[in-house]
């Protein structure tokens, strides 16, 4: 197989393949919607020459359940649970989200109260996912029966603490429905901050625990070094955004650059890679969970009191009625930017939005699949889709 | 060799682990306590007199997501306690095999008529089961533990005028300047 | 008693005592593994889960077999046996003590080697005869490995045959009960040739860190893919009887079988098996697994080189031995 052709492919990895040997056989392996790892429902049609990869297409919608569309039926003051369910792993961002972009139509101010909480609930929920998104990954190189199961188990062992602080505050582990438009629903309890402590003390303990046995082991790096990478020219050309696009060397981050809610009011140290490959993204990922950890210590017990909701909470279904208007919010999710764009119903108001639009970071980073696949082996194909953190939950909607 | 000696080290971490006592338990031996707001299922309430709270003003059919709520009526009469007219439910169903758990119709009810319990897994044995009529809303009043959220108390913590005295004057904080690099931060045109 | 009816015998003891014992190593290695990753492993059937393996086999055998579409029946039915055949008959040669041992060969350890290498092809009609891509790509990657890993499993085995000057498995435990252990004397030759011994094992067996031919999350399940029910059941248990055996051999090989400071006798046979078995067990849920062409990589570079290094050693300090 020649090495030049990968290249070419690489550039532009829908050329078609009969310009390829033809007398080489290549065969299409059907990485399919149903497999242990395809982080959701994802497919990838992967033209193998023997165990290279000489083309991957990747496939989505498998998991498209019309939310945005669904949400053009519903008032504001319902889409929140609803939309809690795209990116199913980090439903704090989901709802922050949403609800930015409406109160930027509403003209509604947050307290400062609640723009405080819905930081520390943001970096938990950060915590929270890349804990599971480091337990995947290990699962994705080492196996559901071995090494990475122990890994997995151990990360959403620590998961389970912040789902614990989730629980006690809100009432749900997951899906908490605790934002709304102005504020948060959910007040903290007295002994929440108490709780919080104990938990990330835990976490950032354990981390030493995880580098022990990922990024400082060499059948790890021997994975992850060198495979998957992605320049910063192409992050950019392909909006990839998050770790994926800090682990290219590019130093964007949201909350640095474009602050939101109470983000101008502490210090976020940006974690950058130069390499562009799985392991600066995993590691990007570590750091960014230690940052996190950080972060929250120093937030969490000065909480400054107030209202925690800046507008009337929600009585009846149609009470917030928004005039025309369009808006976009975006925030910094554990995948990337995700953003929501809404445009309100014309005329006098209207309850529900006339179009809502979710720019999901999973997509952009699936986008990239074409690009950084070809030239590897099928093995690396998994290690690279779980390097960039995909949920199809928020790509498909 | 480098291998080696890295083997160890995770062999090393997973030795400790051994040694650390077990997350998991036996479940339905042992069962771990949930928080006071936790939310798993309904239960209609009845008032202090003994009287039904729901007066069937159709706030939680109207807020629910998932549109799983159907209230039935009834015609408006007098309380046998106050001697007011009130309105009166005939029939509240509730679908929990599509409910999304998201606590806005506890929160709309203007009477803290239905709250969510805390009693966790309310399994049922066919999908009929958790298709939870009226009588079986009541009964959860007695059998299951109830959460702490009802309508009342969530519109109080929400209350935009909360802690407003105790607080001191903040100004409002400055509004951040995107850089023109950025495509980021939120724009917004138009009014409410 | 005559010959056949000795190895009938045996025979029968050794394979219903191996399969028991193998059912219940898995107990073992869940709870463990279990305990490893902080939660409890098996423990509703019978206490402390120790009917677990019975539940498991019953589970198993009232599935229903399914043959994929154009899947060879006879290839696909034929490999699991032969993998479970290949591995209790390796235990075939195996000193459990100082007279226990199913047949006495000459060529011991030539046979275990050869039955190795024998129990390539299961794993490859499996694959073959699955109709199923997936399936076929771990039997290639099976293969390629199994047969790499060949040759340092030999050489690092021949080094105990050549410091014992026989291939006879009880010829070896009785030189290392008179001189000394092979991993501790001669200094040297013995423990590196049991390092490689114990990485090939881990690579004939396909276990973590060298499963690519089972790698569940870019394989679904490798050569088992299409296999249900019982099959999969003889696949799974003839992969833990090979592991078992292989850490008995080695026991044998390397750490002098059943000789032990007291009292000599099949009780320090099985703790070293144990020993060994549970060490194989912590590596498989510790680590991640090598991608294939790494793993070739350090089989041809590393291993294999190193190995014919410690087999030259071993051969000059027996020159030198007899010099004494």
């Amino acid at each position: 197989m020649s090495v030049e052709l990968t290249a070419q492919r690489r550039a532009d990895p829908y050329l078609d393949l009969e310009d390829y040997d033809p007398e080489a056989d290549l065969m299409v392996l059907n990485v399919g919607p149903q497999h242990p790892s395809t982080h959701g429902v994802f497919r990838m049609k992967l033209y193998l020459d023997g165990e290279v990869i000489v083309k991957a297409v990747p496939y989505v919608g498998y998991l498209h359940r019309g939310v945005e569309k669904l949400c053009e039926k519903l008032t504001y003051t319902q889409v929140t649970p609803i939309v809690d369910k795209n990116d199913y792993v980090s439903p704090m961002m989901n709802e922050q989200a949403i609800n930015m972009a409406f109160e930027d139509l509403l003209g509604v101010e947050v307290p400062r109260r609640a723009r405080w909480l819905r930081t520390v609930l943001a970096e938990l929920q950060r915590i929270a996912s890349h804990l599971l998104w480091l337990g995947t990954f290990t699962l994705d190189l080492g196996g559901a029966i071995g090494g990475g199961s122990t890994l997995f188990l151990y990360c959403f062992r620590e998961r389970e603490l912040v789902l614990d602080i989730f629980e006690e505050l809100t009432g749900c582990r997951f899906h908490y429905n605790t934002h709304t438009i102005g504020g948060n629903r959910h007040d903290i309890t007295p002994g929440w901050a108490k709780m919080v402590h104990e938990a990330i003390s835990v976490i950032e303990a354990r981390t030493h625990e995880y580098e022990a046995m990922v990024t400082r082991n060499g059948i790890y790096a021997d994975r992850t070094r060198g495979i998957g990478v992605i320049d910063a020219g192409l992050a950019m050309e392909l909006g990839l955004t998050g770790p994926a696009l800090r682990g290219s060397g590019v130093d964007h981050d949201l909350r640095r650059d474009a602050p939101y809610h109470a983000y101008d009011e502490v210090e976020v140290r940006v974690q950058t890679e130069a390499a562009g490959d799985c392991m600066a993204r995993a590691l990007v990922r570590i750091r960014e969970m230690r940052e996190s950890v950080r972060i929250v210590r120093e937030m969490v017990d000065g909480v400054p009191e107030g209202p925690i909701c800046g507008h009337r909470p929600i009585k009846l279904a149609t009470q917030t009625k928004i005039k025309a208007g369009q808006a976009y919010a975006c925030l910094e999710s554990p995948r990337g930017e995700l953003g929501t764009f809404v445009i309100a119903g014309g005329g006098s108001g209207t309850a529900c939005p006339y179009r809502l639009k979710i720019r999901p970071p999973s997509l952009h980073a699936l986008a990239a699949v074409p690009y950084i696949m070809p030239g590897h082996m099928v093995s690396d194909a998994v290690a690279i889709l779980g390097s960039l953190d995909p949920i199809l939950g928020e790509a498909d909607r | 060799m480098g291998y080696v000696l890295d083997s160890l080290r995770s062999m090393g971490v997973t030795m400790r682990n051994l040694f650390r006592a077990p997350t998991t338990v036996e479940f339905p031996k042992v069962k771990r306590p949930r928080s006071d707001r936790y939310r798993a299922s309904f239960a209609l309430l009845h008032d202090e007199h003994g009287e039904e709270l729901c007066i069937g003003c159709l706030a939680c059919e109207r807020i629910c997501p998932s549109a799983i709520i159907t209230v039935v009526q009834a015609p408006k009469r007098e309380s046998a306690v106050t001697g007011k007219k009130r309105g009166w439910c005939a029939d509240l169903t509730l679908d929990l095999n599509a409910c999304i758990y998201c606590e806005l119709c506890v929160q709309v009810c203007p009477t803290d008529a239905i709250i969510m319990v805390r009693t966790p897994e309310q399994p049922a044995f066919e999908r009929e089961g958790l298709f939870l009529s009226m009588a079986k809303l009541y009964e959860n009043e007695k059998l299951l533990e109830p959460s702490w959220g009802t309508g009342t108390k969530l519109l109080e913590m929400q209350d935009p005028k909360r802690g407003a005295e105790e607080a001191p004057k903040k100004p409002a904080p400055a509004a951040v300047q995107p850089t023109p690099a950025d495509a980021s931060g939120s724009t917004s045109e138009g009014s409410a | 008693m005559s010959f056949l009816l000795h190895g009938l015998l045996y025979g029968a003891v050794v394979g219903s005592v191996l399969l028991t014992v193998t059912a219940w190593a898995v107990w073992f290695e869940r709870k463990f593994s279990a305990r490893m990753q902080s939660r409890l492993g098996p423990t509703i059937v019978g206490p402390v889960g120790l009917l677990q393996p019975i539940a498991d086999a019953l589970k198993l055998m009232q599935k229903e077999t399914i043959f994929p579409d154009n899947a060879d029946r006879f290839l696909f039915r034929a490999a699991p046996p032969f993998m479970v055949v290949f591995s209790l008959a390796t235990a075939a040669v195996v000193p459990f003590g100082p007279d226990m041992i199913a047949a006495d060969l000459d060529i011991g350890v030539l046979y275990i080697l050869a039955l190795a290498g024998l129990m390539l092809f299961p794993v490859w009609i499996g694959g073959w005869a699955s109709n199923n891509k997936f399936a076929l790509l771990a039997a290639m990657r099976g293969i390629a490995q199994g047969v790499s890993y060949e040759l340092p499993l030999v050489l690092s085995a021949l080094v105990p045959v050549v410091l014992a000057g026989s291939m006879s498995l009880s010829v070896i435990v009785s030189f290392q009960a008179e001189h000394g252990w092979f991993i501790v004397w001669p200094p040297g030759p013995g423990l590196i040739a049991f390092g490689i011994f114990f990485v090939a094992s881990l690579a004939e067996t396909n276990r973590i860190p060298f499963d690519i031919p089972e790698a569940e999350s870019e394989l679904v399940a490798g050569v088992t893919t299409e296999y249900t029910g019982m099959k999969f059941g003889f696949f799974y248990l003839a992969e833990y009887l090979h592991t078992l055996v292989s850490a008995a051999v080695a026991a044998a090989l390397f750490f002098g079988g059943w000789h032990g400071p007291w009292v000599s006798g099949l009780h320090w046979f099985v703790l070293k098996t144990l020993v060994l078995f549970v060490s194989i067990f912590w590596i498989r849920w510790t680590l991640v697994r090598f991608r294939a062409d790494q793993l070739m990589r350090l089989c041809w570079k590393w291993l294999v080189p190193i190995s014919l290094v410690v087999l030259m050693a071993a051969a000059v300090a027996v020159q030198l031995g007899e010099g004494r």
